[in-house]
């Protein structure tokens, strides 16, 4: 699939939010430090791709999502949108085409509706706001249309409900409705299913899969959840602390992990039946780090079961192990 | 109810203001509250049919400072001028006052405080800055101080949008002094709305600033803007009646204030002239605690947590 060039690229990305230190430090000339929630990504999406960012709370994938929706602005590298430099593209008016193209999915549905509007003026506003229909019957027509292929069957019954009077699957139906109302190429979609019932995950799963086979939409699915991003993606990036560690086809991912983290991934993961197949390392000892004190090194030592000197002085380039497989390792060949 | 074709947002919108009324009119302080806003506004609308035109010395009908009775129900002043008719050409005034300085301190005050929040950083600063100097100014002083100047400028006759000189400058002294207050409750609440998803959501889906403003954070501000407001107001007639009392009222335009003023000044409380001291200041109390009562039910309607707040 991903045979087609590049819909978007994000080169040595980089989002640093600046601590603002106290009077006494800045009296005493003492450094403001930065929290790197995002410290240098090379990452590509493919036409109609399903890419899956996978990583821990902390890890710095939503951060990506909202740089790539435009809702944080890059410290450093850069957003590529079909070769276009977008990173310093600003303002409403100015991104219009580039929000056309590129839409988000949210995580807590409830979170990302506003509760006075209806669900007509939800699924409306995009369509709106970027001027993309002439005409109330052109707009009533779009938004059904959105609605139907989000599954809210018949859409006129949602028309004119609230959020509060809808579930919590309805509820993210209508968030995916309001971003494909306006039928973009991209969408980034952050942990979409995390708060739903498991019974309810797999149905909107399928809305998403659907989407990609009927209009070629590239995917990029944020979730902390590996068996589920083996589930939906054609290739899987594993972040930890603000950068990539392992990047390589969903299946290769899953089932060959070159990277301590990624295979401390897998184990963590509860397996119904038997356990076979399991790599015998330890679950993963402590936290992730805090992205304001980032370890010298490789960033996953300090937790890392196979740590060794070099890991602890230099951090290791991202190694070719395989076709389309990258693993940021030492260890790694 | 299974119609063919659903129209969008107004039934939806029908609905959600239905819904809100019933919960706010089963609240008995509302009950109260609206009644007797009604019955003030009423009478404040149609003073002449109620009352006839307004009494001055020469039209006077009665003699000085009678008791209530049957002819004059609120008795009359040291000119012979019947209190109900004084009253009720009064609340025309007080009520006009009060909610016009209202809507001046609700417009300025929202637009500042939404605009303060929503932005942050340098504008937040100053326009709070600029909030804090009009949080401090008294009230009192300032219309002490404008009054002369503004009678100077315009002289003692003539209107100024229907108001005569002083109590134009009354009107606006009060919306001057107490919007700093609506603006700060709206810029807490706008820097709160404005860390919500769905302003992120509006800003992905292309929405400019103003619209995010306009559609989604005013929205949810209404609450607190409908519950201060009539806070706003009953603090408004409160102003008015002392700045009114210290004198700053009309003759020609006399409001609740006005009418306490001539009786403070014609010894109606030595006199033993309850009715005409009484009758302007039940009224100003009345309203005033009304407006309380339908800001509270708002208030509670809007936030439910509240209720258990006795």
């Amino acid at each position: 699939m991903p045979d087609t060039a590049d819909i978007l690229r994000l080169e040595s990305l980089q989002v640093h939010f600046p601590i603002q230190g106290g009077l006494f430090d800045r009296v005493l000339g003492r450094p403001a430090g930065a929290v790197r929630a995002v410290d240098g990504i090379d990452l590509n999406i493919g036409r109609g791709e399903i890419v899956a960012l996978v990583g821990e709370s902390g890890s710095g994938k939503t951060t990506v999502g909202r740089v790539i929706t435009k809702l944080a602005q890059p410290t450093g590298g850069k957003l590529l949108f079909e070769g276009r430099d977008m990173t310093a593209e600003r303002g409403s008016s100015a991104l219009r085409p580039y929000r056309h193209r590129v839409q988000m999915i949210f995580q807590d549905a409830y979170q990302a509706l506003n509760p006075r509007h209806t669900v007509f003026d939800i699924v409306a506003e995009p369509l709106r706001s970027l001027r993309l229909v002439k005409n109330n019957a052109q707009l009533t027509e779009r938004v059904s249309e959105a609605l139907a292929a989000a599954g809210l069957n018949p859409p006129d019954d949602f028309f004119a409900r609230f959020p509060h009077e809808l579930s919590g699957g309805q509820r993210q139906r209508v968030v995916i409705a309001g971003a494909l109302a306006v039928r973009p190429e991209l969408i980034v979609a952050d942990e979409p299913v995390s708060m739903l019932d498991v019974s309810i995950r797999a149905q909107i799963l399928q809305v998403l899969v659907d989407l990609r086979a009927k209009h070629s939409m590239a995917l990029l699915f944020i979730t902390h959840d590996l068996p589920l991003a083996w589930l939906i993606a054609d290739r899987i990036a594993v972040l930890y602390l603000g950068k990539l560690v392992e990047i390589g086809t969903a299946d290769e991912i899953t089932f060959n992990p070159c990277h301590p983290y990624t295979v401390a991934l897998r184990n963590a993961t509860p397996q119904v039946g038997a356990n076979a197949g399991r790599a015998e390392l330890p679950a993963l000892q402590g936290e992730v780090p805090s992205a304001a004190r980032v370890p010298k090194g490789c960033r996953f030592h300090p937790r890392c079961p196979l740590a060794f000197d070099r890991c602890r002085q230099e951090e290791p380039p991202a190694i070719e192990v395989g076709p389309q497989h990258l693993s940021a390792c030492w260890l790694a060949k | 109810m299974s119609e063919s074709t659903v129209r969008y947002s107004p039934r939806g919108r029908a609905r959600a203001i239905k819904g809100f009324l019933r919960q706010f009119l089963s609240y008995g302080s509302a009950q109260v509250g609206l009644v007797c806003l009604v019955f003030f506004l009423v009478v404040a609308a149609v003073p002449n049919i109620l009352v006839g035109p307004l009494q001055t010395a020469i039209n006077a009908t009665g003699d000085f400072l009678v008791p209530p009775s049957g002819q004059h129900l609120l008795g009359t002043d040291e000119v012979g001028r019947d209190v109900l008719n004084l009253v009720v050409h009064g609340a025309r005034i007080s009520l006009m006052i009060a909610l016009l300085s209202t809507v001046i301190s609700l417009v300025v005050g929202t637009t500042i405080g939404m605009t303060a929040g929503y932005y942050g950083g340098r504008v937040d600063v100053w326009l709070m800055r600029l909030t804090d100097f009009f949080f401090v100014m008294p009230s009192f002083v300032l219309a002490l101080v404008i009054t002369p100047v503004v009678l100077e400028v315009m002289g003692r006759g003539g209107e100024i949008l229907g108001f005569r000189p002083s109590l134009f400058v009354i009107l606006v002294v009060i919306g001057m002094t107490s919007w700093a207050f609506v603006a700060r409750i709206v810029r807490s609440q706008t820097l709160s709305l404005k860390e919500r998803t769905f302003i992120d959501r509006a800003r992905v889906v292309g929405s400019s600033n103003f619209n995010i403003m306009v559609r989604h954070i005013l929205p949810n501000l209404v609450p607190q803007i409908a519950a201060n407001g009539a806070l706003v107001v009953a603090g408004a007639i409160y102003v008015e009646t002392s700045l009114s009392f210290l004198g700053l009222g009309d003759p020609l335009q006399p409001s609740w204030g006005t009418l306490l003023s001539l009786a403070q000044r014609a010894g109606a409380a030595s006199a033993g002239a309850w009715w005409y001291l009484g009758a302007p200041g039940v009224c100003v109390l009345t309203v005033s605690l009304s407006f309380v009562l339908i800001g509270n039910a708002l208030d509670d309607t809007f936030n439910p947590r509240r209720r258990v707040i006795p």
